[in-house]
C-alpha cells in the first residue's frame, strides 16, 4: 500500500457489523451497523429499553455479542477482554469505587497500568484541574455532590488517552442547569482533545446539541443516521419525527389535490414541487407532519387556514398554543407579543411554511417526501 | 433507618424477650462457676455462695473434681476443643472460599438455567438425619470415617449452600458497572474481581463467616456418627458429662458450654462494625 492510499483512507475508530444479541430469545441489539469516525462525537440517541446500554457494553467487551463483528482501528476485538481494548466508559450510574478517594477513583487506571507515582500526580492534578474538582480530590464519593461525582467519572475517562470514549448517558443524574453545562463543557473537551466520543442519551436536545452524527436506535434496530439537523428536519418515519423535537411534531391527515393545492385542516395550501411529485395524476391521502415552528398566527381572514385557540401551555418566554382547524389539532408556540391576544376560545388565523411540510405514509408511517 | 419511641408496652416486651433469650445463658454461666453441691440444690441457687474455676480445670484434668468428691470423668476435654478449632476453621475456609468464587460467579455470568441457584439451595433441603447414615456407608467403604478430613468435607458440602447464597446476596446488591469499571481501567476479570469486588463485600464476608463458622461449631450430628476415637468435637464432648456416679456432672458441662460460646460472642462484637450496611453509598445513582 502506498503513502496516498494511507492519507485516503481513514480507517474509523469504531466499526460495528451486523452486530444481533438477545437476552433470553429477547432481541436487544438487532443487527446494528455503523461507523464511528475519529475525533468525532457521535450519539446514540433511543428511548430506555432501545438497545443504547447494551450496545455500548458490547462495545466495551462486557457483554458478548449472539452475532457480528466489532472493529476498533480496523481490528476485530471478539474475545477481547475489556482492558485489551483501550477505551474509556462512564457507566449511566458513574460506578465510582465507594472506598476511594476523588484522587484514586481518577488515579486508577494509572495506577493499574504501573506509571510511576509522579506522572500520575501530575496527570490527575491536571484533568482536575480542566474538570475544576481539584478541591474535591481528597473526598470520598459518598461526601460530594451529583455534579462533583460526574465530573470524577469524567476525570477517571479522560486521565488516560483511550481510543475511544463511550458514554452511557452520562448526564443523566445531573439538574437541568448542570446538565446544559456539563454537555457543553463535554462537547469542548472533545473538539480541543480531538477525543473520539461515542454517547448515549434518550434526551433529543442534548443530542442536538453536541452531536456530529446522531444514531436514532429504536427496540434494538437502527432507524436512521444523520445528522442532527437532518434528522429533525427529515426523519425516516412519523415514529423518529416525535421523538425528536419539542413540542411534538404535528401529525395530521392531508390531501394532495394535483394542480390544485395541499387540503389540510380545513384549507388548501400552495403545494410544493416535492409534495406534488408525489401524486401522480390523481389525489393522493397522506399525513403531514408539520413542526410548531413552522406554522405561524396570521388575521383570521385573510390566513389560508382559520381556527380556535383550544389550550394554552406556558413554556416560559413563549407557549405552546393548540388550535383546533377543521377535523385536525394544531400546536405552535408563540411568543410573548402574539399571547396578550391570546385565549381558550379566541378565533385565529395560521399560516404554515409549506416547504417545511413532510410527508408520511398513513399506513406505514414512513416519510415520502 | 425506622426509629420508634420506646414506649412502656414496648419496653415491656422488649425487656421479656431479652429474658427469654438470656436467661439460659445466665444460668449455664452461674452453673459453671458452682461447686458440684450447689449443681442440683433444690431451691435452686441463681449466684453461687462460693464461686469456683474447678469445673473449668476439671475439663482439662479429669481428676481436679475428685477433690470435691465426685468422680468418674474419664476423658480430657482438650482434644475436643482442639478437634472442634480445626474442624471449624478448616470447614469455614473452605466453604467460604468455594462460596465466594461461585456467588460471583452465580451472580455476574450465570448463563446456565435461572434454577441453579435453586438447585444448590436444595442440597439444604434434606433433613441432615437423612444422609448421615448414607454417609456413615459410604464413609466406612472409603475409610474417611473417623478421620478429620472426612468431617471437614461434609461440613464444607453442608454449608456450601449457605455460603453460597448468602454471599451471593452481597455480591448482587453490589451494582456490577463498579467491578466493570475497574476492568475498562485495565483489570482483568479475575483482578477486578478480587481487587473491586471482594473488599466492598467485606462486611457480608465477615458475617457470612461468622455464620458458616457457628454452624460448623456447633455441629453434633454428623460429628457423632462419624467418629470413634480419632475425631471428637465440643457438641460431642458436652454430651460425654454423664457418669455412673454422680449422674450428670452439670457444672463441667456447663463450663465446656462457657468455653464454646467465647469465640462466638468474642467473633460477634469484632465484626460488629462491619456489619453496618451502606458502604457503597454514593458510588452510584439509585
Amino acid at each position: 500500500m502506498n503513502a496516498l492510499m494511507h492519507a485516503t483512507i481513514e480507517v474509523p475508530t469504531l466499526a460495528m457489523e451486523h452486530l444481533t444479541k438477545s437476552f433470553r430469545h429477547q432481541p436487544a441489539l438487532d443487527d446494528v451497523s455503523f461507523m464511528v469516525p475519529k475525533g468525532a462525537l457521535t450519539v446514540v440517541l433511543g428511548a430506555a429499553g432501545a438497545g443504547k446500554t447494551t450496545l455500548l457494553r458490547s462495545i466495551a467487551g462486557l457483554e458478548q455479542p449472539d452475532r457480528g463483528r466489532i472493529l476498533l482501528g480496523g481490528r476485530d476485538v471478539a474475545g477481547r477482554e475489556p482492558k485489551d481494548r483501550n477505551l474509556a466508559m462512564i457507566f449511566d450510574n458513574l460506578a465510582l469505587y465507594p472506598d476511594k478517594t476523588g484522587f484514586d477513583n481518577i488515579a486508577s487506571p494509572l495506577r493499574i497500568r504501573g506509571d510511576s507515582r509522579a506522572e500520575i500526580e501530575t496527570a490527575v492534578k491536571e484533568v482536575a484541574a480542566r474538570l475544576r474538582i481539584s478541591h474535591i480530590l481528597a473526598r470520598k464519593p459518598k461526601t460530594m455532590s451529583g455534579g462533583e461525582r460526574q465530573r470524577v467519572a469524567l476525570g477517571r475517562a479522560l486521565v488516560r488517552t483511550p481510543s475511544l470514549f463511550l458514554l452511557d448517558e452520562p448526564l443523566s443524574s445531573l439538574d437541568a442547569m448542570l446538565r446544559i453545562e456539563l454537555r457543553a463543557e463535554l462537547r469542548r473537551l472533545q473538539r480541543e482533545l480531538g477525543y473520539t466520543f461515542l454517547m448515549a442519551t434518550p434526551d433529543f436536545a442534548e443530542a442536538m446539541a453536541i452531536a456530529d452524527t446522531v444514531i436514532l436506535l429504536r427496540a434494538g434496530r437502527i432507524v436512521q443516521i444523520a445528522d442532527p439537523q437532518t434528522l429533525y428536519d427529515a426523519p425516516v418515519d412519523r415514529d423518529a419525527a416525535r421523538f425528536v423535537g419539542a413540542p411534538e411534531i404535528n401529525l395530521v391527515p392531508a390531501r394532495i389535490e394535483p394542480g390544485h393545492g395541499l387540503h389540510i385542516a380545513g384549507g388548501v395550501l400552495p403545494l410544493p414541487d416535492r409534495l406534488a411529485a408525489l401524486a401522480g395524476s390523481g389525489p393522493v391521502a397522506v399525513e403531514a407532519g408539520i413542526r410548531p415552528e413552522a406554522i405561524g398566527l396570521a388575521p383570521a381572514d385573510a390566513a389560508p387556514i382559520s381556527g380556535t385557540v383550544s389550550d394554552i401551555e406556558p413554556l416560559g418566554a413563549q407557549a405552546a398554543v393548540t388550535v383546533t382547524a377543521g377535523e385536525a389539532e394544531l400546536r405552535l408556540v408563540a411568543g410573548a407579543a402574539d399571547l396578550a391576544s391570546l385565549a381558550p376560545g379566541t378565533k385565529v388565523g395560521l399560516s404554515i411554511a409549506a416547504e417545511r411540510i413532510t410527508a408520511f405514509d398513513p399506513r406505514s408511517g414512513t416519510r415520502l417526501a | 433507618m425506622l426509629v420508634r419511641k420506646l414506649t412502656w408496652p414496648l419496653a415491656f416486651l422488649m425487656a421479656l424477650a431479652l429474658v427469654f433469650t438470656l436467661f439460659p445463658v445466665f444460668w449455664i454461666v452461674m452453673t459453671a462457676i458452682k461447686p458440684p453441691t450447689d449443681w442440683n440444690a433444690a431451691p435452686a441457687i441463681w449466684i453461687p455462695h462460693e464461686p469456683t474455676l474447678v469445673n473449668f480445670r476439671t475439663l482439662f484434668d479429669p481428676n481436679a473434681i475428685r477433690e470435691y468428691g465426685v468422680g468418674g470423668v474419664s476423658q480430657a476435654a482438650t482434644a475436643s476443643v482442639l478437634g472442634s478449632i480445626f474442624a471449624s476453621v478448616t470447614a469455614t475456609f473452605f466453604s467460604i472460599l468455594i462460596g465466594l468464587f461461585a456467588a460471583i460467579g452465580l451472580s455476574r455470568y450465570a448463563t446456565m438455567s435461572k434454577a441453579t441457584p435453586l438447585v444448590i439451595l436444595s442440597g439444604r433441603m434434606f433433613p441432615p438425619a437423612a444422609i448421615a447414615v448414607p454417609f456413615v456407608i459410604i464413609f466406612s467403604a472409603t475409610n474417611v470415617i473417623d478421620t478429620y478430613s472426612g468431617l471437614i468435607a461434609i461440613y464444607v458440602a453442608v454449608t456450601l449452600p449457605f455460603s453460597t447464597w448468602m454471599l451471593k446476596s452481597f455480591v448482587d446488591d453490589l451494582p456490577r458497572e463498579i467491578e466493570e469499571a475497574a476492568m475498562i481501567d485495565g483489570r482483568s476479570r479475575l483482578m477486578a474481581h478480587l481487587t473491586v469486588t471482594i473488599p466492598l463485600i467485606r462486611g457480608g464476608l465477615f458475617a457470612t463467616t461468622m455464620l458458616i463458622f457457628i454452624l460448623n461449631w456447633s455441629e453434633f450430628m454428623f460429628a457423632l456418627v462419624l467418629s470413634y476415637t480419632n475425631v471428637t468435637t465440643i457438641p460431642v464432648q458436652l454430651a460425654k458429662y454423664v457418669t455412673a456416679t454422680a449422674g450428670t456432672l452439670y457444672g463441667v458441662q456447663a463450663a465446656l458450654a462457657v468455653l464454646a460460646m467465647l469465640p462466638l460472642v468474642i467473633g460477634g462484637f469484632m465484626i460488629q462494625s462491619h456489619l453496618a450496611r451502606g458502604m457503597t453509598f454514593g458510588a452510584v445513582k439509585r
